[in-house]
């Protein structure tokens, strides 16, 4: 179980790595929204990683949250992106 | 180990395995949205199975809940910020490169959600609130059921039901198990896609799709399963008539993409039966 999650750990931080240099690149602001979401949802997957690990309950309501900010982002700068470039 | 966590340790590796293609995906693919089709979908699923993984894996039915939790609001979540992004992209004028294009020409008339107030109280819905209560909370005592319960009465009492309708449990279920193998299926073509090095097969496209259903609720159903599925992503849904415009990831013809939706479309009108159709004066199409 262990070994397991670390190398699911491993995986997950070398993913959101990938994923920060698309953020970096763009080129649009939709590429990068799409990229940080995906990073933060890896962040969460390695939370839960981290919550079975431990067997602490204390990870899994972040989960929750960090899931929910990542929806709220990107709705926002979804609407954001509509707003700015049809005007 | 046991075996239960053995399966967990199974679900955490295919969901890690998924999210790594995901983000090489995002990393490798040409267009914004054919990396979305990537990201925000498989992620989503790759996430929700590790955390329903990591819950089983801790040997904790309580934490295992609230991994479930996770999955469900991601496959609701995760469509609508497709769906945002992907039309705040294509209004933004980011969209090239297409092969088809369904929505071009004049924008169409966007479909208007009617809500009144007619309150309809469901027993289902009130027990899934519950649920949802006690999965949070970790705890079935009598405090946190009566709490639940109250907590349930509450929001069944201020939300506003659009219309009457019921939903056929048995046409649900088999709505799901025929959308989990697509799910299944279209995740293992855009991963084939990701770890093949050139990207040929890629021929994006947007195609309307005339729907026949007048109803709301098997209208997002069918939107919002199309978006979770990667490779498809729902952009736009049109009034009179209903057009529900898709985003395909490998395009072969118009014809192929409105068969598919239009098979899931029935599956969904028998999950959810509606007596009163929105609007009884255009015929189906």
């Amino acid at each position: 179980m262990e070994v397991t999650i670390t190398i699911v750990q491993a995986l997950l931080a070398g993913a959101a790595l990938l994923a920060i240099v698309r953020a970096l690149r763009g080129p649009t602001l939709t590429d990068r929204m799409v990229a940080l979401d995906l990073v933060l949802l890896l962040f969460a997957g390695g939370l839960a990683a981290q919550g079975a690990r431990t067997g602490s309950a204390v990870f899994f309501p972040v989960l929750i949250v960090v899931a929910l900010v990542a929806f709220a982002s990107t709705v926002l700068v979804a609407r954001f992106i509509e707003w700015r470039d049809t005007k | 180990m046991s075996v239960i966590q053995a399966v967990g340790s199974f679900l955490m590796i295919a969901g890690t395995v998924l999210s790594v293609l995901a983000a090489w995906g995002v990393l490798d693919f040409p267009s914004a949205l054919a990396r979305m089709h990537a990201a925000t979908k498989s992620a989503s699923l790759g996430l929700g199975l590790i955390a329903v993984g990591a819950g089983l894996g801790a040997a904790s039915w309580g934490l295992t809940g609230i991994g479930v939790l996770v999955a469900a609001f991601l496959f609701m979540t995760a469509p609508i910020t497709g769906h945002l992004l992907g039309r705040a992209a294509y209004a933004a004028g980011q969209i090239d490169g297409l092969v088809h294009d369904g929505l071009a020409g004049e924008a169409p008339p966007k479909a208007q959600i009617t809500v009144d107030t007619d309150r309809t109280l469901s027993p289902i819905r009130w027990i899934a609130l519950v649920l949802v209560w006690v999965l949070l909370w970790r705890d079935l005592s009598a405090g946190t059921l009566l709490g639940g319960a109250v907590v349930a009465s509450l929001i069944e009492l201020i939300r506003r039901a659009d219309q009457r309708r019921d939903v056929n449990l048995v046409g649900l279920v088999r709505f799901f198990a025929n959308y989990a193998w697509l799910v299944v299926a279209s995740n293992l073509r855009v991963a084939w896609e990701v770890i093949t090095p050139n990207n040929d097969q890629i021929e994006e496209a947007i195609v309307a799709v005339p729907l026949q259903t007048r109803s709301v609720a098997t209208a997002l159903l069918v939107a919002n399963a199309i978006s979770y599925t990667p490779g498809s992503l729902s952009m736009e849904l049109s009034a009179d008539p209903w057009i529900l415009y898709v985003h395909v990831l490998h395009f072969t013809s118009v014809e192929d993409v409105q068969e598919s939706v239009s098979k899931l479309e029935v599956l969904a009108m028998r999950a959810i039966s509606n007596p009163v159709p929105v609007d009884e004066t255009s015929p189906p199409s």
